[in-house]
């Protein structure tokens, strides 16, 4: 990169055209955004000024085995000089290779992969499949979704009416997609149903979810998707029971269980999947980011045999074509990082360095009165921020607590963008226990100014 | 080149394929019953090479997308040289192939395209167009348009919100539909659902239908008319030349946005740069994708023009959607190579004259094959109507089972095009030459005259 008459007129350039992921313009250029992006390594990049950030989020929870493996553009390279693409009605070997690989680790008898770019378009596919399947199995009144309140499942208009929150408004959208139901998020800090404890919770949202099945009638109920720990709500993770629970729910009344692994899954919670930290086996399970550490886009959606095969047979096939879906350079590249996930032991170093960077967190708790509630699992992680820890209670609009924190990240060099009170947190599975102390060093003074400028006492 | 995989290899894929993947539109039985999928190891111009050493022509050009051909190792090398730069972004960044991308489209794109909201693919841009759509009019106080008008037979993706539009069988399985979606006639002149004898008549019949829908459901309710210049789905199917301009001024008087879905007729396809240029239309919201990359990589876009964006500035106003891998870098830098070689090597010119060549030969097939009904399209988007009675037009009683019987005579001549029972699509690499489409056309001929 070169002088900064060349990055202004880029800037200028990414003001003029550029329609970024919720923002507009006008208060970009209010801002002086977007900052640009040159390079990365680990954990950090660096941006067109030449200084480093360490990101906070790993891009949007995805990069999971961090920026800069040059092994993963070996890969995709060697593959696109051979093939780029592939004609209608054939094959390649890397896609052959990751359908294989995926379903070798993949839970239980999950092992049928449609390949699809994107974690939208791998829950599109899997609710599809959900309808498809129980027409073919003959009860085709089986059409309704139950999805929970505070959940994300995606963007296009099959999914973006999964879960929801009020923090995040779709009004433009409607009308809303027919047969959608919402159950309550299984999250102990604040039980929609007032369970005092995690268990409690966990018992009382998966029994209402059986209640929403009964009262709508199981047959006209599809499916049930979730994330196996709730993400837009910081790590919300359910208490033993719920996923059990829920598994014979979903048996008992014929309805099945789609779990959206697409921030969980490759390792992001301290398991390979997120779903083994409970031994539960879905019908459906859809992947996406960590499978590629964002390198290229890819996702999937992975069927259990038994439902998969109910598509064989001339008439049955699933009908259903997307341009990019099993693209053989994204393929190459997501088996080659699934391979260092795996020879690095990345998976364990989620558990450990997640466990580590917890308890720095909850050390913040000591200090901080506006921390709330520190939780998650592997590094997946949360810190929830309240004006009163006793009443849970949060800030208003008018705090601005998201916006005065992102500017005081930044200031300390994390791109770690907050929209909520939540500070959620999604580093690359790389990150060293030096690397998080600087995060939560970051954290700390963040939060000593915050408090400062608020007035709040702090607990020292 | 690569050598051909040896038969231990080659059963160990094969036998691999069939067990964990799910590929388009088939099932794994009947890949079986076909000896297992072709698995494609390497490619060159419009040829692609399989795992056993045989050299396919690929006629479809992978779903009509692969415009640059195959095997351009300067877009390899584009890639090489962004990965080993960046990968990927933290939230609330760019990088600079993406603003040197969106900068490139909106010099390209007719009129005031100009606003660029980068995806992955087809369904996700057109996705992101109607939720524009929608939420324009919801901005400017007019919440009740929703409806989204399509046309009969056309084809704008597979995920929830754009699947319904076109409609068709097929669709059955996904019951129950979403509210809103209204279907006009699709101005077909060799099969006018409205009577019109020439393609001038079809094209004022189908265009005063969608005003006549509007009208019927109350401009108030409806949102967009969403369409593609020329129809891929049906074979190429090309409108007369008073549509577009009809549409469009339809569109104006009644406050309906009208969206151009170039995901297959951009780039080059139809013989220029885009579709919408043979008409002089310029739309509200353009997709594209597909030719974008020539599917190098997934990527494709929603493009807005200035008036319909601008709608979305200021804190309350912002278009309220996030795609994990929208704006990809590493994708932009390919798809800024793949838009550089379109223009160097001239090949929206070669897709207009090959195009034209390809037409005149199809139309040597129309009159030595009955079942051979229409031959159509623009450039490199091509289309044969079949037909069982040429006299009527009719196709009802054509037995089932003669596209697949059609693919299976064009393998033998290694030609790799997936052919419908009704019709069949063509959309070969832009940068195919004449003698590629007298192997097509010969091979097409002798196939037909077989069956």
């Amino acid at each position: 990169m070169a002088s900064t008459s060349d990055i202004d007129a880029l800037r200028n350039a990414s003001l003029r055209y550029l329609w970024m992921h919720n923002r507009d313009w006008s208060q970009m250029a209010e801002e002086g955004d977007p900052p640009i992006i040159i390079s990365g390594q680990g954990v950090r990049v660096t941006d067109s000024d030449g200084r480093s950030w360490i990101d906070v989020n790993g891009g949007y929870n995805s990069v999971n085995v961090g920026y800069g493996r040059t092994e993963i553009t070996d890969a995709a390279f060697e593959q696109m000089q051979k093939l780029s693409y592939f004609p209608n009605g054939t094959t390649t070997e890397p896609t052959v290779r990751l359908a294989e690989k995926l379903a070798a680790i993949a839970p239980g008898s999950l092992s049928r992969v449609f390949p699809v770019s994107g974690g939208s378009e791998a829950n599109e596919t899997a609710l599809k499949i959900a309808r498809a399947y129980h027409k073919r199995n003959g009860e085709p009144g089986r059409y309704k979704v139950i999805s929970r309140r505070g959940s994300y499942h995606g963007t296009t208009a099959g999914v973006l009416w999964l879960g929801g929150s009020a923090a995040q408004p779709r009004d433009d959208f409607e009308p809303a997609y027919p047969g959608m139901i919402y159950g309550p998020q299984p999250n102990p800090y604040r039980c929609e149903l007032g369970g005092e404890t995690p268990s409690e919770c966990a018992v009382r949202c998966a029994n209402e979810i059986e209640r929403l099945i009964e009262f709508h009638g199981s047959e006209t109920i599809a499916a049930v998707i979730a994330e196996p720990v709730g993400v837009p709500q910081g790590a919300a993770v359910p208490g033993d029971d719920y996923w059990p629970m829920l598994r014979d729910i979903c048996d008992r009344h014929g309805v099945l269980l789609i779990a959206d692994e697409v921030i969980c899954g490759f390792g992001r919670t301290g398991k390979m999947f997120a779903m083994e930290h409970w031994g539960v086996v879905p019908d459906i399970m859809t992947v996406a980011k960590g499978i590629i550490s964002s390198y290229l886009p890819l996702a999937a959606t992975i069927v259990r045999r038994e439902i998969a095969d109910a598509f064989a047979g001339e008439n049955n096939y699933l009908r259903h074509v997307l341009t990019f879906s099993g693209h053989p350079v994204s393929a190459a590249a997501a088996l080659k990082n699934i391979e260092i996930l795996e020879n690095e032991n990345m998976v364990q170093n989620s558990a450990e360095v997640g466990a580590y960077f917890k308890q720095q967190l909850e050390g913040l708790k000591v200090d901080h009165p506006l921390v709330g509630d520190v939780r998650g699992l592997g590094l997946l992680l949360a810190v929830e921020l309240v004006s009163d820890r006793k009443t849970k209670a949060g800030f208003s609009r008018e705090d601005r607590i998201p916006e005065r924190l992102n500017v005081k990240f930044k200031k300390y060099g994390l791109i770690f963008r907050i929209s909520s009170n939540i500070l959620s947190i999604g580093p690359p599975l790389c990150i060293t226990t030096g690397e998080v102390d600087e995060i939560v060093h970051a954290i700390d003074l963040s939060l000593w100014e915050l408090e400062g400028e608020m007035g709040i006492a702090t607990m020292t | 080149m690569v050598s051909a995989y040896d038969a231990n290899e080659q059963s160990s894929l094969k036998a691999a394929a069939l067990e964990n993947l799910w590929m388009h539109n088939t099932d794994w039985t009947q890949t079986a019953e076909e000896g297992g999928p072709t698995i494609i190891v390497s490619g060159q111009g419009a040829r692609v090479t399989d795992s056993e050493g045989r050299t396919w022509l690929d006629v479809h050009g992978g779903y009509a997308s692969v415009n640059a051909g195959y095997g351009r190792s300067e877009i390899a090398d584009a890639m090489l040289a962004q990965m080993q730069a960046l990968t990927y972004f933290p939230q609330g960044t760019t990088t600079e192939p993406l603003i040197r991308l969106v900068e490139k489209l909106g010099t390209m794109l007719p009129g005031d395209l100009e606003r660029v909201w980068p995806v992955t693919g087809g369904s996700e841009a057109n996705e992101t167009s109607i939720k524009i759509a929608r939420a324009y009019h919801k901005k400017r106080g007019e919440p009740g348009r929703y409806k989204v008008i399509s046309r009969k037979g056309s084809y704008h993706g597979a995920t929830a919100g754009v699947m319904w539009l076109g409609g068709g069988k097929g669709l059955s399985d996904y019951e129950p539909a979403p509210a809103g979606m209204v279907y006009a006639p699709q101005p077909n002149p060799s099969r006018c659902e409205l009577g019109g004898a020439t393609p001038t008549e079809c094209a004022s019949r189908c265009a005063q239908a969608v005003e006549d829908l509007i009208l019927f459901h109350g401009p108030k309710t409806v949102a967009a008319l969403i369409a593609e210049p020329i129809t891929s789905a049906g074979g190429a199917i090309v409108p007369g030349d008073e549509y577009w301009p009809m549409v469009r001024d339809i569109c104006d008087r009644h406050g309906v946005l009208l969206i151009a879905d170039e995901v297959v007729c951009g780039f080059g396809r139809t013989g220029k740069m885009f579709a919408s240029e043979h008409w002089d239309l310029v739309p509200d919201l353009m997709t594209i994708g597909k030719g974008l990359t020539s599917s190098y990589l997934p990527m494709a876009a929603s493009v807005a023009t200035t008036r319909v964006a601008d709608v979305f500035t200021g804190q309350d106003n912002i278009f309220r959607q996030a795609l994990t891998f929208g704006g990809h870098p590493v994708t932009a830098a390919v798809a800024l190579k793949n838009i550089e070689i379109i223009e160097r090597d001239g090949l929206v010119e070669n897709s207009a004259k090959v195009g034209e060549y390809f037409l005149s030969r199809l139309h040597e097939l129309k009159e030595r094959h009955d079942v051979v009904g229409d031959v159509r399209g623009k450039g490199l988007l091509l289309g044969i109507d079949l037909v069982a009675d040429a006299e009527t037009g009719g196709n009802e009683d054509k037995s089932t089972g003669f596209g697949k019987r059609l693919t299976a005579k064009l393998r033998e001549q290694g030609l790799l095009l997936k052919c419908g029972d009704n019709a069949v699509s063509m959309g070969p690499p832009l940068c195919i030459t004449r003698q590629d489409v007298d192997e097509i056309v010969d091979g097409l001929d002798r196939a037909l005259g077989e069956l």
